[in-house]
């Protein structure tokens, strides 16, 4: 028991503080520590800058004064130029997005334009943190079934693997219980890639065949074959080879295209299932 | 009359934790890992109601969460009651009116659930065992567990001692005899 009442809120108060610097450290990114950069920066840099400023003052540096206006004339053409570039810059950031965006739109509806697909929200995440399942939010009424396969904008989701009249329940293929035979697209040699405890990004793709050639970001595809997914769905890019001293045993990490974690609306394919 | 009210809120309870769990906990984790509330729950239903309370919850709430979002009904029913059946055994040999005791209880209990489900999954699905990354999970899992139960051990005591009082006639601990 808590000896007094008040050194027990305090004591509850303190691990609360404990464990939400503990959530936000171990899952911030280092990317994203710049704004406390920016804020110890501007502390030390305007003195740091005064400082400067005195020394070469004080160094009797005579050019300083001389050039200073014609720097600042300078400056002023230099800055003039800077904002037009920026503006050219910033429009062709748009063009290259919208660009970017219609390719993909053209290239999905190329590629999987032979499938007939009903669109879905994710509405459940897994509850634990050794199974990756998800649950969308259509049914047997919307003529769901079992092994339909499930898929995104960017590609492979999973397949489901149970249906309510109004809900799916779908395995992910990052679910450490999942292997997907697979092609890589340039090579056409055949893999196995599988689900791991440890990534929510990667997979592991292991069956690899001793001759077989394998480069770095290399595509991914399903092969068809197991039953469950049709043929050249998008999994993901080969991101890195372990080669071990077996060449039988070696294994690459393939990075997923879909972002699990941003992941909410999902497509299932309909007409593949034949019962 | 209060026995029902107590069973009503228990039931409660478990949806209240379902739902945190499933959303607040999903993004609130330690290095994307989150706690476990529902071996809390089973593990205090066990502790402080006893007569088989924390097995029956601890199989129906298990299964519950199977059809909801497992694989595969049956293993977290088996396990969550198995937790149940250890707290009740706990609470005859043991004093619940440690901290220490609470965290120690809560941490052991985290690891038997979860060494249970993998095994499980080891041998249903034949998924490659990963030792390391198991270990590194269930260890901040623990982690998380031990810190809830020291933030919510007020509470857990409160609460039990008036479902106690409400359910059992005598607490006598066997050890003394």
């Amino acid at each position: 028991m808590y000896k007094s009442k008040k050194t027990g809120i305090i004591g509850i108060i303190i691990t609360i503080i404990i464990l939400i610097l503990i959530v936000i450290l171990s899952n911030t990114d280092l990317k994203q520590v710049s704004y406390l950069e920016n804020i110890l920066g501007s502390i030390v840099m305007p003195i740091q800058n005064g400082l400067t400023y005195l020394k070469n003052k004080i160094a009797g540096n005579d050019s300083f004064f001389i050039e200073l206006e014609s720097l600042k004339s300078e400056n002023e053409v230099l800055k003039q130029k800077n904002s037009e570039l920026e503006q050219s810059l910033r429009e062709l950031e748009i063009i290259k997005s919208e660009n970017q965006t219609l390719k993909e739109y053209v290239n999905l509806e190329d590629k999987y334009q032979d499938y007939q697909t009903i669109p879905a929200y994710i509405i459940n995440r897994d509850i634990s943190n050794f199974t990756k399942t998800i649950v969308i939010n259509v049914g047997e009424k919307d003529g769901i079934k079992p092994k339909m396969t499930v898929i995104s904008d960017k590609g492979l989701v999973g397949y489901i693997i149970s249906v309510t009249n109004n809900t799916s329940k779908v395995q992910t293929i990052i679910d450490p219980s999942t292997s997907v035979s697979s092609l890589i697209s340039t090579s056409r040699e055949e893999i196995i890639v599988s689900g791991t405890l440890e990534s929510n990004t990667n997979l592991k793709a292991t069956y690899i065949k001793a001759d077989a050639t394998l480069l770095e970001n290399d595509n991914i595809e399903t092969s068809g074959l197991g039953g469950i997914y049709p043929k050249g769905i998008h999994i993901g890019t080969i991101k890195q080879i372990i080669n071990t001293q077996n060449s039988i045993d070696r294994y690459a990490i393939v990075e997923t295209a879909v972002d699990f974690s941003k992941l909410e609306t999902v497509l299932v394919i309909t007409n593949q299932v034949e019962e | 009359m209060k026995k029902i009210l107590t069973g009503i809120a228990i039931i409660i309870t478990f949806f209240i934790i379902y739902f945190l769990q499933a959303n607040f906990f999903t993004w609130f984790t330690i290095n994307g890992v989150m706690p476990n509330l529902f071996v809390i729950f089973v593990l205090w239903i066990g502790l402080f109601i006893g007569k088989k309370t924390g097995l029956v919850c601890g199989l129906i709430f298990g299964i519950y969460i199977d059809i909801l979002v497992g694989k595969s009904i049956g293993i977290s029913g088996i396990m969550l009651a198995l937790i149940g059946l250890i707290a009740e055994y706990i609470d005859k040999n043991f004093s619940k009116d440690s901290r220490l005791t609470i965290m120690l209880i809560i941490a052991a209990s985290t690891a038997i659930y979860e060494i249970g489900i993998y095994v499980f999954q080891i041998i249903k699905w034949g998924i490659n065992i990963e030792i390391l990354a198991f270990l590194k999970i269930l260890l901040i899992e623990i982690l998380f567990n031990v810190i809830l139960s020291i933030i919510l051990y007020p509470i857990i005591q409160k609460l039990g001692n008036f479902v106690e009082s409400q359910f059992k006639t005598k607490t006598i601990l066997t050890r003394y005899f």
